[in-house]
């Protein structure tokens, strides 16, 4: 089926099957691979991206279903030269080890800060409970958000 | 495989006559069931923002809720902090915050899943279902509805769930995630009214305790008239182990969730006071 998807500000016209999930065409047909699959059911958070500014799991989305919406991903938040406080930060602090989890928690922080500029420390642990990171314990990214917090408030 | 995105409820329930339709919300457990081979639909069709679907108004002493509206949607609404507070608690506790932008609470009903949170709140809170088909529209009580087999006729939608607003108090607890073993998890949802300390009447609701959650009329019946002070409590986390461990006889959950029940309806009578 003809589809049109507006990512990361560019809208796109593709051909998809109705039941592709969109964590597969934004990683197969967009090349968008910041984009990542780690469970495939919801459970750690490594495909998250925003819809209207909400975090979702885009591998529990078809991609049918994302039609109609603004979406976002890693690549739309910020780059090498223009990094986003939140990568920023993520790499200052070391919240960054084998990366896998990263544009996923970027994401689901970033989905918080554009709500709440102000966090507590709970919030920010709420707010990430869905994303799953084996690499660093999640204190440098609870770090990482807080001081992304401030730099943004600044 | 077709997929159809109607504008009107009237439009999904003509596309819900097509052979193998079935209806498509946020998708977080249809997707992944198609995925598994778990259900083969010919053709999807998505009301996932169908806006006849996502309204939370109030209706006079009613509480209309689209059954396209979402956990997040649930949980960031003060209506519902206010008026349906068991409802209130289950969305903040369900799934991941991802996971609630996108699961909606027709979707909980309709995938008839055993730990569907929204459910054991509803049925507290004394919810009816509105179910539209070809055939028109259907008003029926959620705890009638939950004993029909199976669940929904092909091509039937479910519309709105109707919350009376008698101001009571309510509650709701759980343990468990979402994908977690069905063993290690179990919600309560509580709905009493007072007149100074005395429980006028009373509604408690078990879920992931069997295969549907389910409302228990007996348990209540005894807490009825009562005071509402630390033995009522305390006796209320003791019947409804009893209920559990009589509910699941010899089934392997039972030895854990007879104890635990304990600890979930203590948390749901402590969150009941505001
Ligand atoms: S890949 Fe989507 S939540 Fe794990
Ligand atoms: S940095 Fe490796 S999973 Fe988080």
């Amino acid at each position: 089926m003809n589809i049109e998807l507006r990512v990361n500000e560019q809208d796109f016209r593709l051909v998809v099957e109705p039941d592709e999930r969109l964590l597969d065409v934004l990683r197969n047909r967009l090349g968008l691979i910041g984009t990542k699959e780690g469970c495939g059911e919801g459970e750690c958070g490594a495909c998250t991206i925003l819809m209207d500014g909400k975090a979702v799991n885009s591998c529990l989305v078809l991609a049918a279903q994302a039609v109609g919406h603004e979406l976002m991903t890693i690549e739309g938040v910020g780059d090498r030269l223009h990094p986003h406080p939140l990568q920023k930060s993520f790499v200052e602090l070391g919240a960054v080890q084998c990366g896998f989890c990263t544009p996923g928690m970027i994401l689901s922080a970033k989905a918080l800060l554009d709500r709440n500029s102000q966090p507590s420390e709970e919030e920010i642990k709420e707010a990430m409970s869905g994303n799953l990171c084996r690499c660093t314990g999640y204190d440098k990214i609870v770090k990482a958000v807080q001081r992304a917090a401030e730099e943004v408030a600044r | 495989m077709d997929y159809f995105r109607p504008r009107s409820v009237e439009e999904a329930v003509t596309l819900g006559q097509s052979p193998g339709a079935a209806f498509l919300g946020g998708g977080t457990d249809l997707v992944l069931q198609m995925r598994q081979g778990k259900v083969n639909p010919q053709c999807l069709i998505d009301v996932h923002n169908l806006a006849e679907l996502k309204e939370i108004r109030r209706n006079g002493d009613v509480l209309e809720l689209g059954s396209m509206v979402t956990f997040s949607e649930v949980s960031d609404s003060n209506l519902l902090q206010d008026s349906a507070r068991a409802l209130w608690l289950a969305g903040q506790t369900m799934g991941s915050p991802a996971i609630r932008n996108q699961a909606t609470i027709g979707g909980n009903l309709g995938n008839g899943s055993p730990a569907a949170d929204a459910i054991p709140a509803l049925l507290a809170l004394d919810a009816e279902v509105c179910l539209r088909s070809q055939a028109g529209e259907e008003v029926i009580s959620l705890a009638v509805f939950l004993e029909r087999y199976p669940l929904l006729a092909p091509g039937t939608l479910i519309w709105k769930f109707l919350v009376p607003l008698r101001g009571w108090q309510s509650g709701f607890a759980k343990l468990g995630r979402r994908r977690a073993l069905a063993i290690a998890r179990l919600s309560v949802a509580v709905a009493l009214k007072t007149e100074g300390e005395t429980v006028m009447d009373l509604r408690v609701a078990f879920g992931a305790v069997g295969k549907r959650a389910f409302l228990s009329p007996a348990l209540a019946a005894r807490f009825i008239g009562r005071e509402l002070d630390v033995h009522w409590r305390t006796e209320m986390i003791s019947g409804s182990q009893e209920l559990v461990r009589e509910t699941l006889k010899t089934r392997a959950s039972a030895p854990y969730k007879a104890v635990a029940v304990g600890g979930v309806m203590h948390q749901a009578l402590m969150l009941l006071q505001e």
